[in-house]
């Protein structure tokens, strides 16, 4: 598999020494040759592209990160304590550089129909379970950084849910990332597949032991059947050195509901695509996030909604602080079929910007094909209101604390939405911490 | 324990506080009235320190220490309270979490021990028991989607909570229903004593049937041309303010 990948992503796809993971599954040999295929056609995006205008791919070319090889065995559990959400009762899966780790993961008692294990695992296991499921939501043609996933292919997290399953407590998926000798990209591949009217929590978790310098590029696919609800918290606290891309396919069948909240805080350059179809009527789709972008950070977001059949309804509500030098892009799309009659979507991107030299590209668009519809999309950008600032120093606050106050103040809706409390807790926490050093110029 | 003497203030090129006096001993009660842009607020602001005044003469002195160089925030350790005209919503900012903040500010600042939740709450609990308040607007965001009289029970909780030496109430009767008016006016005096001071700043005389002012000064074009105990502000509600700008220019 080496040889004939453009420049720079070679080393991505470097032959393993152990060989590849389900090697002699013919179906998935030919899942693997064709996506590769489509990273030696796409080549290097250019800002010429629409997707990457605004984003260049030059700093994570640069770094020439090399795959991730051997798994990490050495860690116990005491060494991730840190990492934990006291009272986030969970079934916990941690994978380490993209490597399942059962000796750190923490399952217990799963509900009947309901199926949790590794992507290795399986393929080893009971490969016909993903058969159908692999490339299933994400479809054959899949932009760049998917197709290194999928040309990458190696282990992640798979959770099968039957008709009807219901899960009472979340799946817990940490995605910890260690340092290396020399700069590595991990590539997890995640499947969540939700039977008709199986409901299910997940909160997915980027953390880090230190500062080192890695790349995660994580895909997930994710299908809900009729009436399947999934609640999907993800929070990204990569280490300030770290590249993290996310490729997020779902397919959501009628009466489905999701509802994912995106908590980007970390990372130096972080790429997030989000891409949903409807394939039933009257599913909902609700798309949150909270971006924070400060020095040497670029928090690059893209959202595309395909309203294919009628009488669903999708919502995207992001917001971001931005100081020092910080950098983000929202890039949002809602496409309305022609025969996507009573289509509800609402869009909308609002950034607070702490700093003159923090920059935002902001370009919510709607497609519109069908004329009963209701859509809407609006964006802001704006400052710290100076009558909100002074009201609060009139009653004692110092201006640094006023101005963390207003700040969690505007990200207060989004936090609101995440899974309990004690994650509101920690994250509303991480995001003062973050904005209590934050660079105002 | 305030003093002020010829201040001068600006508003861009316009000069709006034009050599204004006042004296406000320990516990008195002063009325400031006057009509419309005699620059009843612009005083209000200079005295908390909000941004976008320019004060080019005269001094203010509170207790001593020179008000004008001190940020908002040194001002309210002090023991400065500005009850707001009109409050300022802060949507996703729970009250609770806003008060808590406000008072450990003010008690760090003085070297005091910072109050843990506990404490806190049984303290917030007592307040709304003397002002006769229900728990219900703890849990909202400051101020958002209060109706204006909420927002003014608000600000007189704030007050209560934070026990400030010299409190300014700039227009607080103004929005209000006759029962709302009555309800802040009965905090306000439920938080009258020896040692906190008020200014209280009003376009109409109706607030000062319920809060009794010790000295009422007749504020216009930037200047106080006229002081008296309460009976004049009765005199103003019977003659309006026509009369004493009258006398004014005459004297």
């Amino acid at each position: 598999m080496n040889g004939a990948a453009p420049t720079g992503f070679e080393t991505w796809l470097a032959a393993r020494a152990d060989g590849e993971v389900g090697a002699g599954l013919d179906w998935l040999e030919v899942q693997r040759r064709n996506a590769l295929q489509q990273v030696r056609d796409q080549g290097v995006p250019g800002t010429k592209q629409e997707a990457w205008r605004y984003t260049s791919v030059k700093r994570l070319l640069e770094q020439g990160f090399a795959r991730v090889e051997d798994a990490v065995t050495a860690l116990q559990i005491d060494d991730i304590e840190e990492l934990l959400i006291p009272d986030l009762d969970s079934h916990r899966v941690v994978m380490v550089n993209g490597r399942y780790t059962p000796s750190l993961s923490l399952l217990g008692d799963l509900p009947k129909g309901v199926r949790v294990t590794g992507l290795r695992a399986l393929l080893a296991s009971d490969p016909d379970a993903l058969r159908e499921r692999l490339n299933g939501v994400a479809g054959e043609s899949q932009p760049l950084f998917a197709a290194l996933n999928t040309a990458g292919l190696d282990d992640g997290l798979v959770i099968l849910m039957d008709r009807g399953a219901i899960l009472e407590r979340p799946i817990e998926l940490i995605h910890l990332s260690v340092g290396m000798d020399e700069p590595r990209v991990a590539q997890p591949r995640h499947v969540v597949s939700l039977a008709d009217g199986a409901q299910a929590t997940l909160i997915e978790r980027y953390v880090s032991l230190g500062e080192s310098l890695y790349c995660t590029n994580s895909m997930l696919e994710l299908s809900l059947g009729r009436d399947a609800v999934l609640k999907h918290d993800r929070i990204q606290v990569e280490s300030p050195n770290a590249f993290h891309i996310t490729g997020l396919y779902l397919s959501q069948d009628a009466g489905s509901r999701y509802v994912g909240v995106n908590i980007g805080l970390g990372a130096a350059w972080a790429r997030t695509d989000l891409v949903t179809r409807f394939s039933g009527e009257h599913a909902e789709c609700d798309l949150q996030g909270l971006y924070l972008a400060g020095d040497r950070q670029l928090m690059d977001y893209h959202i595309d909604v395909d309203h294919a059949v009628p009488a669903c309804s999708s919502r995207e509500t992001f917001k971001g602080i931005l100081y020092g030098k910080g950098r983000a892009v929202f890039d949002g799309r809602v496409v309305v079929a022609k025969d996507a009659q009573k289509t509800d979507a609402a869009m909308s991107n609002k950034n607070l910007m702490l700093s003159e030299n923090a920059e935002v590209d902001t370009k919510p668009q709607l497609e519109i094909n069908a004329d009963d519809v209701k859509c809407s999309h609006g964006t802001t950008v704006g400052q710290i209101e100076p009558e909100k600032l002074f009201y609060l120093r009139s009653r004692g606050i110092s201006a640094p604390l006023a101005r963390r106050m207003l700040c969690l103040g505007f990200a207060e809706e989004i936090i609101d939405a995440l899974y309990s409390d004690a994650l509101r807790e920690a994250v509303s926490e991480e995001v003062g911490r973050r904005l209590e050093t934050a660079p105002l110029t | 324990m305030l003093s002020v003497k010829g201040l001068r203030a600006n508003v861009g090129e316009n000069e709006i506080l034009k050599g204004l006096d006042l004296e406000v001993g320990p516990g008195e009660i002063h009325a400031i009235m006057g009509p419309n842009g005699s620059g009843k607020s612009t005083f209000s602001h200079v005295l908390s320190g909000r941004e976008g005044y320019e004060v080019t003469a005269g001094s203010v002195t509170f207790e001593g220490r020179n008000l004008l160089e001190l940020e908002p925030e040194e001002r309210a350790h002090l023991g400065v309270f500005l009850a707001f005209q009109y409050p300022v919503e802060l949507p996703g900012v729970n009250n609770t979490y806003f008060l808590k903040a406000a008072l450990n500010s003010i008690r760090k600042a003085r070297g005091e021990s910072e109050l843990d939740a506990v404490s806190f709450l049984r303290l917030i609990k007592e307040k709304l028991k003397i002002l006769h308040l229900d728990d219900s607007l703890l849990k909202r965001a400051v101020n958002a989607g209060f109706s204006g009289g909420e927002k003014k029970r608000n600000e007189i909780f704030q007050m209560a909570l934070l026990e400030p030496k010299l409190a300014i109430l700039d227009e607080t009767d103004s929005g209000l229903d006759i029962d709302a008016l009555r309800v802040v006016a009965d905090g306000v005096n439920a938080l009258r004593s020896p040692e906190r001071s008020m200014i209280v700043v009003t376009h109409y005389q109706r607030l000062l049937d319920y809060i009794e002012p010790d000295r009422v000064h007749v504020l216009a074009k930037g200047r106080i041309i006229r002081s008296g105990g309460k009976e004049l502000a009765l005199e103003l509600e019977e003659k309006g303010y026509g009369w004493v700008l009258e006398q004014g220019q005459a004297a």
